[in-house]
């Protein structure tokens, strides 16, 4: 079987995406922070130069170094983190995406370098040097981080929406997708308005400024989250050109995508509305608790803008190419007929503890084809899911899984397999009992192969779309928005 | 000569890797040894006072260790690409066999970048010579952890399918393998000639050290230089044993294979490297101040020394890997199109890193001086 097997680990009860997802979110965060800033330190670097603010300079160095040992230190680390995670997690995704665009990854390396060489200049010597150099080594420093985002942003964004590059898979093509530009957009805005918060916080940590002083400087800051004001035209761009099942997944289809949908909306309202608050009335203070509460919220609204980014693409990696289980769209129907976790050169962890052959081979099915975004019986836990059915369901609705429910991938392996599944589900169901009996009567692998052929193995997007009538082929709906 | 036998983008992308691993190796051995001889003098100053004569070189890295790391982690990222397109399932093997302990290596660094921090503020001297002690040991255990796990993580991604499956089964976190220790011994003491090199060089910058013999002996140099020098000679001593011990201790086939004639220019560059440094260092004890002309040398020595022991380290892993099993993987990689643009953006960047450099030497000039009016 020429199969990219790995070993798959697991996460106790906590869902694979909840943990890339945590770890994205901090890092997301971070990275905006240095990225607006970077701008925002030009912007004040400027305002001290043409003598607009004679505090501007004092501040620009104090909050380098907030940015330095913040951004410098767990910005790079959570950056590697993400990677190392990213391979935990899915590491077929990962190698697809190295090999596709390892060239636009390693373009933006250089603008690390040129970033962290910049960035530890300033920091080493920025006192120390007259205004001009100064405005320069910001310069140099915000492009290069905001090019680190430009690069990144189109590889991600590629993930959801590949669109032409399923055609003609040209780098370009799938860099400059439909959700590129309006993703960037996004981000930057968000950059800012991050770096404006990060700004009231260390202007009020400034000892030496009076109340007025502070309060200029304050609504100074504030100007950097004005273009907020655009977010929700970016928004509807954004959701304008992803599929339209991923939009009805946020838009209500599924619980928890549109929680933390309402997540992000919710706390960048908030923010929103402190920012006018404060840009048209300047006898407003915000003191540093309030500037804590609101780089709080920000950070909740990235958690949820991270969220929807990663769970809009159910059922897939990347989208028609790989589900998230990593198989891909093309290997499902040999799957179906070679079988799958048969071959998986990886023994169960607690195979002593489990009686039969059976029930083994529905644990590697388990494993290899539902783990990545089941647990067993915590969050999102195929036990509780599961819990009701009778075997007869269990074998109709996962051999139909992307019927079931379409952000789940079509089953990947043969009747035996689907049959050693049910089985182990009930077994575990049972509490694991030391006996088990083996199910092998052939007409309920029939019957399960009579499922498996009904619905096919087309990915239930598909499917909805066909039922929908819209008498397109999902494949088409999604490249056009 | 190894490696121009393999399909022509296997070579590609193995030349790209080799040449960006020593970026990252460098400065990396700047950490490792860096933070040994920080915590070293930790301890020592903790049990007899404080070493004056030491204090040069404590200065400097305790300035610069943070910068340090940060330019090791971020050379890290280009072989950590280039590494993913030509051994991706070994790689991703082992880091998912290895799992939390693997992780491990992320947490730990962010300890140890902030404990860097704090053993460059103001605040340090105002700790007690045990906690410094103690915090200087602590990062160095720190960075150990680190390159032990990337040790243990290559040796794994070297061994096959037949380990990782028993790996995998048998639960354990750490993967001990009898080439670890010995493997890991080579990049620890080899760390050291690099960090001499670079110490020598940082001072030389600075214009610390005498840059010829008319100048005055310096009771405070000359000894920071010397010291230098018997790091310098002393790692380079251990690298050629380590080495050897090293060799020996490897599986016949291995021996083979580094024996093999295609990589005698890379031991030649190794044992050519270590001697130039070798000689430099001895004529640097003897007199403390070295000319640019010979520190051009041992930089072009350790690069080369570093550089045949990065092919050297290939040739090992090659000789368990197969890597032509990967060469399609290879070929469908090179075909992606964008290399011109990283070739462009690398030449701007560089350019830019180039400036930023020029600017802040004249930006530091025109802030000395007192403005003309
Ligand atoms: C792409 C991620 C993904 C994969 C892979 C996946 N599922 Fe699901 N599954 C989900 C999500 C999300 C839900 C919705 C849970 C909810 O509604 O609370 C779900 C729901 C279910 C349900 C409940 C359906 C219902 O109608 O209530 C079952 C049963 C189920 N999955 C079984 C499986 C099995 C068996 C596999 C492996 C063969 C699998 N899933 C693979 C994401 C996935
Ligand atoms: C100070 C921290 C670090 C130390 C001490 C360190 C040490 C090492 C060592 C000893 C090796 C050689 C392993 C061997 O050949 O046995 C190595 C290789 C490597 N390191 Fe680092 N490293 C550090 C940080 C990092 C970081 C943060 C990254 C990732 C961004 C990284 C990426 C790599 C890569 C990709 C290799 C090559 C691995 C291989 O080919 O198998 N290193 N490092």
């Amino acid at each position: 079987m020429d199969f990219p097997y790995y070993p798959i680990n697991d996460f106790g009860p906590l869902m694979k995406g909840m943990v890339i997802g945590g770890v994205g979110i901090v890092h997301v965060f971070l990275a905006q922070f240095a990225i607006g800033g970077g701008i925002l330190l030009c912007v004040f670097q400027w305002l001290a130069m043409t003598g607009r603010s004679k505090l501007a300079r004092e501040f620009v160095d104090g909050y380098f170094r907030w940015l330095v040992l913040i951004s410098f230190v767990l910005g790079a680390l959570t950056g590697v983190a993400i990677w190392l995670t990213t391979i935990q997690i899915s590491p077929r995704t990962i190698g697809l995406m190295v090999q596709e665009f390892h060239w636009l990854w390693a373009t933006e390396w250089t603008f690390f370098c040129l970033e962290v060489g910049s960035g530890y200049a300033f920091y080493r010597y920025g006192p120390r040097l007259p205004d001009r150099t100064r405005l320069g080594l910001l310069m140099s420093y915000s492009f290069a981080s905001w090019m680190s985002l430009f690069w990144i942003n189109g590889i991600l964004s590629w993930q959801l929406t590949p669109a032409q590059w399923l055609e003609d898979h040209t780098v370009w093509s799938g860099f400059f997708n439909p959700s590129f530009w309006p993703s960037l957009i996004f981000r930057t805005i968000t950059a800012l308005a991050e770096a404006g918060l990060f700004a009231c916080l260390v202007i009020n940590l400034v000892k030496a400024w009076t109340r007025a002083e502070k309060k200029e400087m304050l609504h100074r800051a504030f100007y950097f989250l004005a273009p907020m004001a655009a977010m929700p035209l970016v928004g509807f761009w954004y959701f304008a050109v992803v599929p339209d099942d991923s939009r009805r997944w946020v838009m209500g289809e599924s619980v928890a995508m549109t929680m933390f949908m309402m997540l992000g909306v919710g706390t960048s309202l908030l923010i929103g509305c402190y920012a006018v608050f404060m840009i048209f009335n300047r006898r407003n203070f915000i003191s540093a608790m309030t500037s804590l509460l609101l780089i709080a919220l920000a950070m909740g609204a990235t958690a949820g803008g991270e969220f929807v980014r990663e769970g809009m693409r159910k059922p897939y990696t990347v989208r028609n190419v790989l589900y998230c289980n990593s198989v891909t769209e093309e290997e499902i129907a040999r799957l179906r007929i070679e079988g799958c976790a048969i071959h998986d050169p990886y023994p169960l962890k607690d195979a002593a503890e489990i009686p039969t052959e059976q029930l083994r081979l529905g644990a590697k099915v388990y494993r290899l084809q539902c783990s990545i975004c089941h647990t067993v019986d915590g969050a999102n836990g195929i036990l509780g899911l599961t819990r009701t059915w009778t075997p007869g369901q269990m074998r109709l609705n996962i051999a139909q899984l992307q019927r079931t429910k379409p952000f789940m991938p079509p089953f990947a392996g043969t009747a035996q397999e689907l049959e050693a599944l049910v089985q182990w589900l009930a077994w575990r169901e049972a509490e694991s009992p030391a006996t088990w009996e083996t199910s092998d009567r052939p007409e309920v692998l029939r019957q399960i192969q009579a499922h498996l052929d009904e619905v096919g193995t087309v990915s239930g997007l598909e499917l909805m779309h066909n039922k929908l009538g819209d008498g397109k082929s999902a494949k088409a709906a999604q490249s056009q928005p | 000569m190894y490696p121009f036998d393999y399909p022509t983008q296997t070579v590609f992308y193995l030349v790209l890797y080799g040449a960006t691993l020593v970026l990252h190796v460098l400065p990396m051995n700047y950490v490792l040894a860096g933070s040994t001889y920080l915590a070293f003098l930790g301890v020592w100053e903790a049990l007899r006072g404080p070493a004056l004569a030491q204090r040069p070189i404590v200065e400097v890295l305790r300035d610069w260790m943070p910068f340090a790391l940060g330019v090791t982690i971020t050379a890290a990222v280009a072989p950590l690409l280039f590494l993913q397109i030509l051994y991706q399932r070994p790689f991703y093997t082992a880091n998912l066999l290895l799992f939390h302990r693997w992780m491990a290596i992320l947490p730990v660094l962010i300890a140890a970048f902030y404990l860097l921090y704090l053993q460059k503020s103001k605040r340090w001297h105002h700790f007690s010579a045990w906690v410094r002690a103690v915090v200087s040991v602590g990062i160095l255990c720190c960075f150990a952890f680190v390159a032990w796990s990337f040790t243990e993580n290559h040796l794994l991604s070297t061994r096959g399918q037949e380990v990782w499956t028993e790996v995998y089964g048998s639960n354990r976190w750490f993967y001990r393998d009898p080439e670890l220790m010995p493997r890991l011994t080579v990049w620890y003491v080899g760390a050291f000639p690099v960090l001499a090199a670079a110490l020598i060089a940082q001072f030389w910058s600075t214009g610390f050290v005498r840059r010829d013999e008319n100048a005055a002996p310096d009771p405070v140099t000359d000894p920071a230089i010397r010291t230098l020098a018997v790091l310098a000679l002393g790692g380079l001593v251990a690298s050629v044993f380590a080495g050897g011990g090293y060799f020996v201790f490897l599986e016949e086939p291995i021996r083979q294979r580094l024996t093999a004639r295609d990589v005698w220019p890379y031991l030649a560059g190794a044992t050519l490297g270590i001697i130039v440094q070798a000689v430099i260092w001895r004529r640097v004890w003897q007199r403390a101040w070295i000319d640019g002309r010979t520190l051009t040398f041992l930089c072009l020595a350790v690069v080369g020394a570093v550089g045949s022991a990065t092919a050297l380290r290939e040739a090992r892993r090659t000789s368990t890997i197969d890597l032509n099993q990967y060469a399609s993987m290879h070929v469908t990689a090179s075909i992606v199109g964008g290399l011109g643009t990283f070739l462009l953006f690398l030449f701007v960047c560089t350019g830019a890193l180039i400036a930023v450099v020029v600017a802040v030497r004249r930006g530091l000039i025109a802030g000395s001086q007192p403005p003309i009016e």
